[in-house]
């Protein structure tokens, strides 16, 4: 078989399990929020006998989900930015500055992320409440998400504050540029990419997040993790999961198309501008 | 007054002294290249003058004021670089305009140096452009053209044509000398390469070590090497050691030397000494003569002919414009005594 032919073949072969891993659970997932509660969908029928949107209505009626929206994506982004600016910092000296063990501090940075999350949000959740932050439930998951997914923030950023070049910070410099100038110039073109991704990755992590919204926000903050928990954990009523695990990660399949988008953007011979 | 006064000026790196006790004046209007190879201290020096770097002792003054602890922001200096460190997101004209606008200069003003030096550069066309879709001679102008509208009193070049061809190195250090000679600028330039700064320069200062080993002209620098080290580095050079044997009268002295006797007209300080010799590749005469040698290697140049010979063991070489000289020949040749340099120790 030629080298062409297997190329081509692998690519047909990678193309249909891509296809198989995202188009049968997304197709799965739409026909169960279909389904409408006249009849139910049983395992002899390839297809819900009849479909309507019955469950989608009923969900946005009858249920918190208008409220576990409006908390999803307020505290998303607050949790992005306040991430963002948390790591931006540590990640400044580790990509900017030659010191002893900093091969060994990125990797520290890292290894909060092999803890279990549960663990993780059991643990942070009674640190919460020793610092009296919980009679603040939506500053407390802000604060909790933002601690909880800055070692991504870090590292990402870490790699752009690398990749800023040296001599545009000399050059800047050297025609006059103010400190703040200087960041302009020479740090945030090469940071931009850096921070799409770093909002973008916090905020698909945080919107999806469910053990520390889970402990430290119930009752009062329902987020879409903890519906979606309740339909399926409590009530188990399979097709208002399936409307609310759709809500979840539609907007985050967008998101990351656009961060796909933004860093293909960041052109390596844009920053380095050689020819 | 000096333009730039730099007085025992040393800087070390973690025990490493990069430069020991350096001192040196630069007058106004020179092109100074400081020449020496990699880890030389040149660069350091460089970056000493524009800022970025502070002495562990010693100042520098320019046009009489001190700058020594001056930060590069608030220096009258503009350094072109080696990578030219162009703003990739800003376009030729925001790239030119970037120095003023942080000066806070005049729109009028601005507007009036950047057409100015972009006519000077030929960028008029280029100013919409941004870093990558130019060229890299184009962007070695964007360089040096950021520098110039900074009107600085002294312009500094850490290597800036080690990144262009060959044949456009020779055209924009053509370009480089006119515009510094038009404007009158003081410039230091930084570089490793022999034949740019014969070819640019006022003065040359060979550094080795850290330290200054000559300051010359060019030309004195060429056919007057002080040390073996200046020899060898600037062009080529046969070096042979040698025993003093006696001094004539018309001011000649006599060296006995593995080649023969070899008459140098050059001063030597105290006689039966071994000195060091050097002379030139392109000085030897070929025809009658006292020296004799079997051709090794020959290497056409184009303009002339590098040979290289052997003789009791040694090798030298020897540049003509006759190309007939063929490997295994055996040629005579002669040296006349102003073309023999007796060098002094190194160090």
């Amino acid at each position: 078989m030629s080298y062409a032919r297997l190329n081509s073949l692998l690519i047909v072969m990678i193309v249909t399990v891509a296809l198989i891993w995202l188009a049968i659970p997304f197709t799965m997932a739409i026909l169960w929020s279909l389904v409408d509660p006249a009849e139910p969908w049983t395992a002899d029928k390839l297809l819900p006998p009849v479909m309507s949107f019955y469950r989608w209505v009923d969900m946005w009626e009858n249920s918190s989900l208008k409220y576990a929206l409006i908390s999803s994506y307020s505290l998303a982004p607050t949790a992005a930015i306040l991430g963002l600016c948390l790591a931006m910092p540590t990640a400044f000296a580790l990509g900017r500055f030659n010191f002893a063990g900093r091969e060994l501090a990125k990797l520290l940075c890292l290894l909060p992320l092999v803890v279990p999350p549960f663990i993780t949000a059991i643990f942070f959740s009674a640190l919460l409440f020793q610092l009296g932050l919980n009679t603040w439930r939506f500053g407390a998951i802000v604060f909790a998400h933002s601690i909880l997914f800055l070692p991504y923030a870090i590292r990402i950023l870490t790699v752009s504050f690398e990749n800023v070049r040296q001599d545009h910070i000399d050059a800047a410099r050297d025609l006059g540029a103010s400190p703040w100038a200087r960041f302009r110039v020479a740090y945030l073109p090469a940071l931009k990419p850096g921070i799409s991704a770093t909002l973008l990755i916090v905020f698909i992590q945080s919107i999806e997040e469910f053990a520390i919204a889970f402990i430290i926000g119930s009752p009062d903050i329902v987020t879409i993790p903890t519906l979606l928990y309740s339909a399926l954990g409590q009530d188990f009523v399979r097709p208002n999961a399936a409307v609310l695990s759709l809500i979840l990660v539609v907007p985050n399949v967008f998101l990351m198309l656009i961060l796909e988008r933004l860093m293909r953007s960041a052109n390596p011979a844009l920053s380095s501008g050689k020819g | 007054m000096a333009a730039i006064g730099i007085r025992n000026l040393s800087k070390s790196f973690d025990g490493f002294q990069a430069l020991s006790k350096f001192s040196l004046d630069v007058q106004q209007g020179e092109f100074l290249t400081l020449l020496g190879p990699s880890g030389c201290g040149k660069t350091t020096l460089l970056k000493i003058i524009s800022g970025f770097l502070e002495p562990s002792t010693g100042s520098i003054s320019i046009g009489g004021e001190d700058i020594t602890r001056v930060p590069p922001e608030n220096r009258d200096t503009a350094l072109c670089f080696q990578s030219y460190a162009l703003f990739p997101h800003l376009n030729v004209l925001q790239n030119l305009e970037f120095g003023l606008k942080q000066k806070r200069v005049s729109r009028d003003q601005r507007d009036a140096r950047v057409s100015e030096v972009a006519a000077k550069l030929g960028l008029e066309t280029q100013l919409s452009k941004l870093p990558n879709q130019l060229s890299g001679g184009q962007q070695q102008r964007v360089s040096l053209g950021r520098a110039l509208v900074m009107r600085p009193s002294v312009i500094l070049f850490d290597e800036p044509l080690s990144n262009l061809d060959a044949k456009l190195r020779d055209q924009v250090r053509v370009e480089i000398r006119r515009i510094q000679q038009d404007y009158s600028l003081t410039a230091i330039y930084v570089t490793h390469d022999q034949s740019e700064a014969l070819a640019m320069s006022d003065r040359i200062v060979v550094l080795n070590d850290g330290k200054i080993v000559q300051v010359d002209t060019p030309e004195q620098l060429y056919a007057q090497p002080k040390t073996r080290f200046v020899a060898d580095f600037i062009g080529g050079a046969n070096l042979i050691t040698g025993r003093v044997c006696s001094q004539t009268k018309e001011n000649l002295t006599s060296v006995e030397t593995l080649m023969g006797q070899i008459q140098t007209s050059h001063r030597i300080n105290k006689s039966s000494e071994n000195v060091e010799l050097c002379w030139r590749p392109e000085r030897a005469q070929i025809g009658k003569g006292p020296y004799c040698g079997t051709i090794v290697h020959r290497a056409f140049q184009g303009q002339f002919t590098d040979l290289i010979l052997e003789e009791n063991d040694m090798i030298f070489r020897i540049q003509t414009n006759n190309d007939r000289f063929r490997v295994g020949e055996v040629i005579t040749f002669s040296i006349l005594p102003d073309d023999v340099v007796v060098l002094e120790a190194d160090g």
